[in-house]
């Protein structure tokens, strides 16, 4: 990424985005765009540039300059971006829709996720936007409330809350499943009165508006979506 | 320089006064000094249950609020010489000591004894914090009971949070016969959850009852099998290697009897 103080170029995976401050003097602009691009101009002759300003509008002919000073520089103006299209820093990039179905097709989901790497005792309670991973147990009396999944490399034996701002696609698995209470997005079940022991890695998700618990492994998504 | 023990559990009644006065008595018979400090201001019990209860002039809040000084405070026990009890007060409240005022008294006490067996109050407030606050190692006192168990959890997290790693465990008043049965955890279950080391299991005794009203602790009773239990804890905290207890309850006559016909 090349920049001066007002004016940014940055390289993304759908091609050049040139970065301008809203608040900036236009003149201004086009003086440390013209000082940029004379730096840099071999990598990048004849590409597509994207132009984004927040919500500033630029007049015509300050336009017509913006897209002269690139065309000097052998760069194609190619159209403006809105807020929701660009990285800002400080603000989570949101995920466009056709991105996430893509990957919850081939079986994937993605965001940010909290690495417990010890055994949660009684008391503790972690809370997180995004995903909880505990490398350990997860005693009675300890509770993890996650926006996202859930999953307890060892005994889930507190209570477990994914999806807990509604997401109902959230699950909950552990080696050893056998919490005090389970809610994902809505939906609360508590454990059966009479514990079965050494089953194994479980999930648990909603089916059908049920919450539903199943062996983790080759007999679950996997088989029935295949 | 000496070494602060707490014994602690949370839940009330599984036995940490029974325990700390027992452990005491018992590193004092192997010939160390030791000073047992009761921290349960209001509820004292551990001069009870040493029976050194009309001996009382000073106690801990004295000591911290400088009424008196440590060795005025401190009361010698019947049987040894090395044994010592720093009373808790009765008339005053949890409050009266601060976590502060209990790292300065554990100090001075770590330049006198071999060891100092805090007994902790029940419960996880300023009471608990005062009695880890000068600690350098920690006892968890737990029964087989889900109640006692689910305490002990949270006490050990509060215990690791306050920097106590490793603490051992002391599992109390075990009925084999019941465990036998499945009608009380067993000491595998309890350590699942747990998950810290082991250093002791104390089966149910009537002699700790007999002992307690007495004042004069298990320990010292060799008939005792909780006194047996307490011995081999006592020796496992001096850094020996000792193989646990055998819980097995023997065979009756009638069982055997059972045995031989063939009825299950």
């Amino acid at each position: 990424m090349t920049r001066t103080e007002h004016v940014a170029l940055k390289g993304t995976r759908d091609g050049l985005v040139l970065y301008l401050d809203p608040v900036a003097d236009f003149g201004l602009l086009m003086n440390e765009l013209d000082k940029l691009l004379k730096d840099s101009v071999q990598f990048l002759q004849g590409a597509n540039v994207r132009c984004y300003a927040g919500t500033k509008e630029y007049a015509e002919d300050e336009h017509v300059m913006l897209v002269t000073v690139l065309r000097q520089h052998h760069l194609e103006f190619s159209g403006w971006l809105t807020t929701e299209e660009v990285y800002v820093p400080g603000k989570v990039q949101a995920y466009t829709e056709d991105k996430e179905t893509r990957l919850r097709e081939e079986g994937m989901v993605e965001g940010s996720c909290l690495f417990v790497e010890r055994t949660l005792r009684s008391g503790k309670s972690v809370q997180f936007e995004g995903h909880v991973v505990v490398l350990g147990d997860v005693n009675p009396g300890a509770e993890i409330i996650a926006t996202g999944n859930i999953v307890v490399l060892g005994s889930l034996r507190g209570v477990a809350h994914a999806g807990a701002t509604g997401e109902r696609r959230a699950s909950v698995s552990a080696y050893h499943l056998a919490p005090t209470q389970l809610r994902i997005a809505d939906l609360v079940t508590r454990a059966p009165d009479e514990e079965a022991s050494g089953r194994g890695p479980e999930i648990a998700r909603i089916k059908d508006d049920q919450l539903i618990v199943e062996m983790s492994g080759m007999n679950s998504r996997r088989g029935k979506d295949r | 320089m000496g070494e602060i023990i707490v014994v602690t559990s949370g839940k009330g009644g599984v036995g940490k006064t029974t325990t700390s006065a027992n452990i005491g008595t018992g590193l004092a018979a192997a010939g160390h000094k030791v000073v047992l400090v009761d921290t349960d201001i209001g509820l004292r019990n551990l001069d009870v249950v040493m029976g050194l209860e009309n001996r009382i002039v000073y106690d801990l809040v004295d000591v911290t609020s400088g009424n008196c000084r440590l060795k005025q405070a401190l009361i010698k026990d019947k049987r040894f010489e090395n044994l010592f009890l720093l009373p808790a007060a009765q008339t005053k409240d949890k409050s009266a000591v601060s976590p502060e005022q209990m790292r300065t008294l554990a100090t001075e006490l770590k330049e006198e004894f071999d060891y100092a067996i805090i007994d902790c109050p029940a419960g996880i407030e300023q009471g608990f914090r005062n009695a880890i606050a000068g600690a350098d190692r920690a006892i968890v006192v737990c029964t087989p009971e889900v109640s006692a168990v689910r305490d002990a959890d949270r006490i050990i997290g509060l215990l690791e949070a306050a920097e106590l790693r490793n603490p051992k465990l002391i599992i109390n008043r075990i009925r084999p016969e019941m465990v036998k049965r499945g009608d009380m955890m067993d000491i595998s279950d309890i350590l699942d959850i747990l998950a810290i080391e082991l250093i002791g299991v104390v089966p149910e005794d009537e002699s700790i009852v007999i002992s307690t009203n007495r004042g004069e602790p298990a320990v010292m009773d060799q008939a005792s099998k909780a006194g047996e239990a307490y011995r081999r804890i006592t020796r496992r905290i001096k850094g020996e290697e000792v193989t646990l207890m055998n819980l097995d309850v023997p065979l009756g006559i009638f069982d055997k009897l059972k045995k031989l016909v063939g009825i299950r």
